[in-house]
């Protein structure tokens, strides 16, 4: 008790010493001592004492061993003293002699500014002098280079002149031979006059003898006197005559020239050649003078004056065309004739030269546009190259509005809008023309339609191709997407609408043969009437022919498709037509595209027709047959039939037959889909039957062994896995298989492993039932 | 097949989404008087359930006598400028416009054809496969009205029968005065109804209904495109693997046994 007491008292004592602080170093007032009366508690606090007195003493042990190092440290601060003074002093010069250069500095810098300030007015005045000089040598030098007509020198005076700021000639009119030199002006003014008169007249003088060294002499000079839009009209009305000239001589060429000629089919397409090379050569050969005495940007307007007699020349042309080949006339009767209103039919061979020549005058026009296009671009390029992207823009639209609304645009575009019509002309009779003319030869597996109006819609395609212009292409394109759509697969549909007849009886029994042998045979048997065969087998062989056609359509379209494709992309890397022809291109071409799937659905329809009256009537009796061979069988019967096969092989060897047949006058691709529809219907109709059937444990045995030959026959004449069509036969014949009802259930739910079923569990059970060893009960018990 | 023509680009802007069904100009010509998407539509949309759709492109025709606006109608939608310069188009031009309309993205293909006789040639051969035929002329001008006839006959030869939509839309509102609109547009509703023809009224100009207008040619086009997939699938004949083959019943009760222990654990 005592303990606990006095340790109370020694905590609670001891805590006011703490907050006295360093004063006290001992946690134990002598207070605290005087209290204690017994000897326990004091001998603990003398204790206590005593431990506290040693740590005192190693403190004060530790502060004596460092009072060396802090004297040392002392006496070398005492000596920097001094040191201390120096720097401060020699801080402060140093801060007086940073100000003083910095007034100098400013006093000097203010100096250079004024100097400079002086340089400059002095530059102006020496300039203004200068301009002073030159203008009285100006006036001087021009009165003696006209009189010696040295015009190239008189007019660098004047151009001199003109370059000289306007303030100089006030200024110089303000000193003191202010009047003199006001004279002398006015003799300069006149001079500047008589000086673009004579130039022009001269310039007209040259232009009218032709003299190019003079031409090319006096349009130098007309934009060193500040006339560059007269000077480059002038020029270009030169020009102009020259280009009008040759395409005069050209066309009267053309008209006197002999009609037998090797060109004479595109002789205006040859002329319009001919004046856009003229054009391109003298854009070619004066670009450089304009470009170094006119400066950069000034093409297009030597092109844009160029092109009005192009133009003129080009309407002059594709006149004389239209006229002597009838183009209205006959596009009026083609445009009858579609109409089907039309007295005589136009026969569409004779516009074949026709087409071609207008195509290649589109194209030639095309390739001269382009041409003017990149020159007049590069010109601006580098006009502009300082300007703002407005006067880009404006330029841009200049040069747009140049070619885009030139009079030979809209004359190629009316020409292209006739041709259109007449190659749709074209195309649509020689098409039909093809389907009337078709041939079957034996031994081929389609007939000379197919080929022959691939060859007609790719030739008229190609051939708008050829005229360069996206929209005429694409408009072809179209219309041939609506030729192959609507009229030839509508020709295809209709052969295959008259269906594969239903075969004879006799047929039946023989299984289809091909129409030859029939023919053959029932020639020498001289059984049937050969007619009414012949008829039929006719009509056989055509339906099968036109399935391959329609095989054929699907593909060429695709072909068609690709050739089409990568022609075009030659032409758009050339950067013909604007940003949406590839766009407008595209959707056309996948257009066309989308027909070669109405193709393959029209196969499919026929392929359905095809399985459904003549692979289905006939295999449907050799199945039927199953149901005649009782499956209810013991050992004995079991192993007869292993000798004797009672109903697959001859089953296979039927089908066999028959799809050999198919073989022989169908293409590959459409006789696998023939097998894989005959293969869905064997699996189908074999399904009925067994499921009328019944079945022991030694007939399922059998039905199995059937199954297994039948699939492996099948497996062998398609290309495909047929294993999925036949999965319901196959599980079917493991059910029939099953020793016990029970056994099952190895095979269903959790112990199914890698076999998915594709039986319900009714229909399980329903097969379960074909088993007549098999009790009701056990099957209804069955958990599923 | 079409894919490579789709701009998978950014996503549509806020301007090309439709929600709801666009209400017709007048109920005096209109396709189709209901306010609301057709039930199967709306409901294939919500699942998501469209098929290839959205994938595809339907073909807008616009035609129409020369200078009444197509051009500028249709550049006032897609560009949303107005250029008061006359510039004849060439041939044809297009332009292709996303959209989405009940969260099923959707194109359409514009085609802008020359007005002029002389271009008729080859802007007659793009008629071919379209879905919806634009009819326009120019309010101000009654002989435009009477062209359309003509117009629509053209195009109409290249197309199925009853397989377009027909729209008749009168250009240049702007520059009639209220009475004068009203008599115009009387005469245009009464031809629509003769032509089976939706009538519009619009201003490339000012822009006034042009944005409703080809909304509401979107949304019939978005709604016959889906109601066409839908019955293709539904005619389809199954193929191989569309059976039940997969059950999933007998995997639910697997699953929630699966699931009891941990609830249990819980507790």
């Amino acid at each position: 008790m005592a303990d606990v007491e006095s340790a109370e008292k020694l905590s609670s004592v001891s805590r006011p010493s703490e907050g006295v602080g360093g004063a006290c170093c001992s946690e134990i007032s002598t207070e605290l001592i005087r209290s204690l009366t017994e000897l326990q508690e004091l001998e603990a606090v003398y204790e206590r004492l005593c431990g506290e007195e040693k740590v005192v003493e190693k403190e004060l042990d530790a502060l004596l061993e460092q009072q060396n190092t802090i004297e040392s440290k002392m006496v070398t601060l005492h000596r920097m003293g001094p040191n201390l003074q120096l720097i401060e002093g020699d801080a402060k010069q140093l801060a007086g002699m940073i100000t003083f250069t910095c007034n100098l500095a400013e006093n000097v810098s203010s100096k250079v500014r004024q100097l400079d300030l002086a340089k400059n007015r002095l530059y102006q005045a020496i300039q203004r002098a200068d301009d002073i000089l030159d203008l009285k040598f100006c006036m001087d030098g021009v009165q003696s280079a006209l009189r010696n007509e040295d015009f190239e020198q008189a007019a660098a005076h004047i151009h001199r002149y003109l370059c000289l700021d306007k303030s100089v000639i006030e200024l110089s009119r303000q000193g003191k031979e202010g009047s003199m030199i006001d004279a002398n002006l006015k003799l300069l003014q006149e001079a500047e006059q008589r000086l673009k008169a004579i130039v022009a007249e001269k310039f007209a003088i040259a232009t009218k003898e032709g003299d190019l060294p003079q031409v090319e002499r006096f349009f130098k000079i007309f934009p060193l006197l500040g006339l560059h839009e007269e000077g480059l009209s002038k020029f270009s009305e030169y020009l102009c005559k020259q280009v009008a000239s040759k395409a005069e001589e050209n066309l009267l060429l053309v008209l006197g020239s002999d009609m037998s000629d090797r060109r004479a089919a595109v002789i205006f397409a040859d002329t319009l050649t001919l004046l856009f090379e003229g054009i391109a050569r003298i854009v070619e050969t004066h670009q450089p003078i304009v470009e170094t005495y006119y400066g950069p940007g000034r093409l297009y307007t030597l092109i844009k004056y160029l092109q009005i007699e192009c133009d003129r020349q080009v309407e002059k042309v594709v006149d004389k065309f239209t006229k002597q080949r009838d183009y209205q006339q006959q596009f009026r009767l083609v445009q009858n004739n579609l109409r089907n209103s039309a007295p005589e039919k136009i026969e569409p061979r004779e516009l074949d030269p026709i087409l071609t020549e207008v195509t290649l005058m589109n194209a030639r026009s095309e390739l001269y546009l382009r041409f003017l296009r990149k020159r007049i671009s590069s010109d601006f390029e580098v006009g502009d190259s300082m300007a703002s992207e407005e006067v880009k823009q404006e330029h841009q639209k200049c040069l747009d509005k140049l070619l885009n609304n030139c009079l030979l645009s809209c004359t190629m575009q009316e020409l292209i809008g006739y041709y259109i019509t007449m190659e749709e002309y074209f195309m649509r009779e020689t098409v039909n023309k093809a389907v009337a003319l078709d041939t079957y030869e034996k031994g081929q597996l389609t007939s000379s339609m197919v080929d022959d109006v691939f060859y007609i819609v790719k030739k008229c395609i190609g051939r708008a191709l050829s005229s360069s212009s996206i929209d005429c292409l694409c408009a072809m394109i179209n219309l041939a997407t609506r030729e192959l759509e609507a009229d030839f697969r509508g020709v295809l549909s209709n052969k295959l609408k008259m269906g594969f007849p239903a075969t004879t009886l006799q047929d039946i029994q023989r299984g289809v043969t091909s129409a030859v042998n029939i023919m053959q045979s029932s020639l020498q048997q001289g059984r049937f009437d050969t007619k009414g065969i012949e008829s039929t087998d006719e009509a056989k062989l055509s339906f099968l022919v036109t399935l391959n056609n329609v095989e054929v359509c699907s593909e060429n379209i695709s072909t068609l498709k690709k050739t089409l494709e990568s022609d075009c992309t030659k032409l758009f890397s050339q950067g013909i037509g604007g940003e949406q022809a590839q766009a407008k291109f595209d959707s056309c071409l996948s257009d066309l595209a989308a027909v070669s799937n109405k193709f393959r659905d029209l196969l499919q329809e026929g392929l359905a027709e095809l399985s459904s009256t003549a692979v289905k009537p006939q295999v449907q009796p050799w199945i039927n047959t199953f149901l005649s061979v009782s499956h209810n069988i013991e050992e004995e019967e079991f192993n007869d039939y292993e000798a004797n096969d009672p109903w697959v092989q001859q089953f296979i060897l039927n089908l066999e037959q028959q799809m050999s047949e198919f073989k022989a006058s169908l293409s590959p691709v459409i006789y696998d889909s023939l097998t894989s529809l005959l293969t869905s219907l064997v699996a189908v109709e074999l399904e009925k039957v067994v499921l009328k059937s019944s079945f022991n444990r030694l007939g399922g045995l059998q039905f199995d062994k059937e199954l297994r030959s039948l699939i492996a026959y099948l497996t062998t004449v398609t290309t495909w896995t047929i294993r999925d069509k036949f999965a319901r036969l196959s599980q079917m014949a493991t059910i029939l298989n099953l020793e016990r009802v029970t056994e099952i259930l190895d095979y269903w739910g959790a112990n199914s492993g890698p076999l998915t079923w594709r039986l319900t569990p009714a229909e399980v059970r329903q097969v379960l039932a074909l088993r007549i060893d098999f009790r009701h009960e056990d099957i209804k018990r069955l958990r599923l | 097949m079409r894919s490579s023509l789709m701009p998978l680009g950014p996503p549509v802007s806020r301007d090309r989404i439709i929600d709801t069904f666009p209400k017709w100009y007048t109920p005096d010509a209109s396709l189709q008087l209901k306010e609301h998407f057709h039930g199967q539509v709306s409901a294939a949309c919500e699942r998501r359930n469209t098929g290839t759709v959205g994938l595809k492109l339907s073909k807008v025709v616009v035609v129409g006598d020369l200078y009444v606006g197509k051009t500028s109608l249709i550049h006032r939608f897609c560009k949303n400028i107005f250029d008061r310069d006359y510039k004849a188009t060439i041939g044809v031009d297009f332009e292709i416009e996303r959209f989405e309309i009940a969260g099923i993205p959707y194109s359409l293909q514009i085609w802008d054809t020359a007005g002029q006789e002389k271009f008729k040639c080859i802007a007659s051969a793009y008629y071919r496969g379209a879905q919806v035929i634009i009819t326009a002329f120019d309010l101000t001008d009654v002989q435009t009205l009477e062209h359309t006839r003509q117009w629509l006959e053209d195009a109409l030869r290249e197309n199925e029968v009853g397989s377009c939509f027909i729209f008749l839309v009168g250009t240049k509102k702007d520059l009639l005065s209220g009475a004068a609109c009203e008599q115009a547009e009387a005469e245009a509703v009464h031809l629509a109804n003769e032509m089976q023809a939706e009538y519009w009224s619009v201003s490339a100009k000012t822009g006034e209904n042009v944005k409703a207008f080809f909304s509401r040619v979107a949304a019939l086009a978005f709604e016959q495109s889906v109601l066409q997939e839908l019955e293709k699938r539904n005619s389809a004949r199954p193929q191989v693997g569309d059976g039940n083959l997969i059950r999933m019943e007998e995997n639910s009760p697997e699953t929630q046994d699966s699931k009891r222990p941990f609830s249990l654990g819980c507790c």
